[in-house]
């Protein structure tokens, strides 16, 4: 059975990423939109407006965060900046950059004055030797740099990203030393996903007896300067005493749904093992069909919960840069769903867990314990019942009380089927835009 | 390997309805993933094999009369593929002794217009299930000279296959079935516990437990006579087309998959890899894969 493990990331669905265009001046070697520069469009002002309007109505994104491509070489950035600030519906706006056009000091502080609060830069190389090699990009290194000492300057919330592969393995801790004078409020580390090249013939895929320790000891040093260190795609148990560095989530990306179909997809053997399987994603599958599972190597936690196949990956905390992991939104719409159905039934309603895919409710009776879950309706799909919005079913049924347990499950079905007013989203999609943003493939090209 | 007959793949598909059962290669039901509304029976599957292999006519009769003595989706069908040549192995499952149509002497009298099965092993062995294979060489031989019986009886459920022959019945397979995710523990030494591979190299193992296909329910490892196996059951159509692109199964059939792989959304599948090691390379002499009739 497909698990998130093979098909969902953990998930962030607080932050809304917009990938505005697919242009780019750097050649990075190891692109994760490689494929997409040549055939995907951005995401278009309608549909940014539309994506604008939910969320005016949902509230359901803190943070909305524009990419490509290269952002800053994209001129409609600036439109697209002011419809998201004029919603009010955003607590922060980031980009998301290769750092070069900034620079330009006029544009970064443009760019703040726009209402860009975060900026979230790549910067893959401790040198420029190193850096324009991978971007393939004489002068990218000096360029990123100086747009980072903007940044820093201009006093904003600057978080840097390097991307691990074998070109740059042995210098994490110094691409740390090029950039803490800068003062980041975060580093972050994320772990090479081959796209298309699955049979890693461009040799990026490092192996974790490699990876592991550098990435420990850039960890160490980030830790020693106060800064946030963040690592994705490294298994959680090889990050040692940094495991609560470690996270594998994503945020919801408004790109074509193609997209999704090369992402990597993951695996781990210790998954009904490890207590940190529901948020560590483990190794790739192009990883594993290279280096092997790392049988050995893998320490996973023992649980102290039974196993459970998951049927999403979970919601992982909110996004607050500095400040770690923090506490979920509040989710008052969703909540009125099910107001008084703890109360009546003797129970407590623990937990409201909203994702893009899900909205779950955790009853909690005594020491029993179910979870009721909507989904988006879909006829075809198997459910205890349908709503005009949902599909509706339990899950994760713990405890003796099962009686009352059904009984809490059959109110809550009532409840929500007489105050579902229709016209709540919620959607299994990853990647929320269709076929019209893949562009056509030139001619003679096979599909 | 026999020409296409090109005209059966026009043959039209059976669309699954609201009377179909599901259930896995060992008969244990499952909940389909999704409604079973426009959607395609697996037997297409098999019939679309039949055809590529160029014997659907002589064979399709013969399981047409099984599937109507045993009843709609209460025959399990496995498709081999060697790299050249596709063959199959029809099972049929009656641990309890409930079908007479299911006996070996059921089965040999449902096959009778067809085929005379030439083993006759006593009906009181305690099988679970018994099999047999088919090519194109026993279409036109009209003999079905070999049945496999299953044994079970341990914990863990193990099985162990036997040859029968009209000269007598060997051993031939081992088998442990194991929660994929739950006893991973049991499936590492179990599988490294090889005379056909050294699992020295650390890549190794994951050309046996493949990671495209890991994500199932549960593993089977098999230790044969000249080679190991293993089978992931309980997987989706996306791993089956990855599955039957993987071992290079003839296009036809990865076309009516592929093209339509929302028409078996709705199922689950089984697939099976036999496996040895050629000086340092990992040779699959044999794969397989699963569904019902």
């Amino acid at each position: 059975m497909l698990t998130h493990k093979g098909r969902f990331d953990p998930t962030r669905f607080e932050d809304l990423t917009v990938t505005v265009d697919f242009h780019c001046h750097s050649a990075c070697r190891f692109c994760i939109v490689q494929e997409g520069m040549n055939l995907f469009k951005g995401v278009s002002e309608d549909k940014l407006r539309a994506a604008v309007a939910d969320n005016a109505r949902s509230r359901r994104y803190r943070r909305i965060c524009f990419t490509g491509g290269e952002v800053t070489l994209e001129r409609k950035l600036f439109d697209y900046v002011a419809i998201a600030r004029a919603s009010g519906s955003f607590e922060h706006v980031r980009l998301q950059t290769n750092g070069r056009m900034l620079a330009d000091m006029a544009l970064a502080r443009r760019l703040l004055n726009a209402g860009v609060d975060e900026y979230f830069v790549s910067l893959h190389g401790h040198d420029a030797a190193t850096q324009d090699n991978i971007s393939q990009r004489p002068g990218s290194f000096d360029e990123a740099v100086r747009g980072i000492a903007n940044l820093a300057e201009l006093g904003v919330c600057l978080m840097t990203n390097t991307v691990i592969c074998t070109l740059n393995v042995e210098h994490l801790s110094r691409v740390v030393d090029t950039v803490q004078p800068f003062r980041p409020v975060r580093m972050e580390f994320w772990n090479y996903l081959p796209m298309e090249d699955y049979a890693d013939e461009r040799d990026l895929v490092a192996p974790m007896s490699k990876v592991a320790p550098e990435v420990r000891r850039a960890l160490g040093k980030i830790r020693e300067l106060g800064i946030e260190g963040r690592v994705k795609y490294v298994p959680r148990c090889l990050l040692g005493d940094f495991a609560e560095a470690h996270d594998d989530s994503q945020p919801d990306v408004v790109i074509a749904e193609k997209f999704y179909d090369a992402y990597p997809q993951f695996a781990c053997l210790y998954e009904a093992k490890c207590e940190h399987s529901d948020t560590c994603l483990g190794l790739h599958h192009p990883y594993v069909t290279k280096f092997g599972w790392e049988e050995g190597r893998l320490q996973p936690t023992p649980r102290t919960r039974p196993f459970v196949e998951p049927e999403d990956g979970l919601w992982v905390g909110s996004d607050r840069p500095g400040e770690g992991m923090a506490d979920a939104l509040d989710h008052p719409a969703w909540r009125a769903l099910v107001e008084g159905v703890a109360p009546r039934n003797e129970a407590r309603l623990s937990a409201v867990r909203l994702t893009r895919r899900t909205c779950s409710f955790l009853f909690e009776h005594g020491d029993s314990s179910v979870e009721v879950v909507l989904s988006a309706r879909d006829d075809g799909a198997p459910a205890l019942t349908r709503t005009p919005s949902f599909n509706i079913h339990y899950r994760s049924v713990a405890g003796p009380a099962r009686e009352k347990l059904a009984s809490i499950v059959r109110d809550a079905v009532k409840t929500i089927g007489e105050r579902d007013p229709g016209g709540m989203v919620l959607d299994r999609r990853k990647g929320l835009v269709g076929d019209e943003a893949a562009r056509r493939r030139p001619s003679g090209r096979a599909d | 390997m026999a020409l296409l007959d090109a005209s059966a793949l026009l043959t039209p598909l059976l669309e699954s309805g609201p009377d179909d059962r599901y259930f896995d290669y060992c008969l244990q039901p499952y909940r389909p993933r999704r409604s079973w509304r426009a959607r395609l029976r697996p037997e297409n599957l098999l019939w679309r094999s039949l055809a590529v292999g160029g014997v659907l006519e002589h064979l399709r009769p013969p399981l047409l009369a099984l599937q109507a003595a045993l009843g709609k989706d209460m025959t399990v069908w496995g498709i081999k593929w060697d790299g050249h040549r596709l063959f199959w192995e029809i099972y049929v499952y009656d641990p309890d002794k409930e079908d007479p149509n299911a006996t070996l002497e059921g089965i040999a009298r449902t096959l009778t217009p067809w085929f005379e099965v030439l083993p006759r092993p006593r009906e009181s062995i305690p099988y679970q299930m018994v099999s047999f294979d088919l090519d194109a060489s026993v279409a036109s031989r009209r003999t079905i000279d070999e049945l496999n019986l299953y044994l079970t009886g341990g914990p863990g459920h193990a099985g162990r296959s036997y040859k029968a022959r009209a000269t007598g019945v060997e051993l031939e397979n081992t088998y442990r079935f194991l929660d994929a995710k739950r006893e991973i523990d049991q499936i590492l030494p179990l599988l490294k516990a090889s005379v056909f591979v050294d699992y020295g190299d650390p890549a190794r193992l994951s050309k046996v437990l493949i990671p495209e296909l890991y994500a199932c329910r549960t593993i089977c490892v098999a230790k044969k006579r000249l080679r190991d196996g293993v089978y992931f059951s309980g997987i989706a159509v996306e791993q089956l087309l990855f599955f039957l692109r993987r071992f290079g199964y003839p296009s036809a059939i990865i076309d009516l998959v592929a093209r339509r792989p929302g028409a078996f959304e709705h199922l689950f599948f089984d697939v099976g890899i036999d496996y040895a090691l050629d000086g340092d390379v990992m040779t699959y002499p044999k794969t397989s894969f699963y569904g019902t009739l």
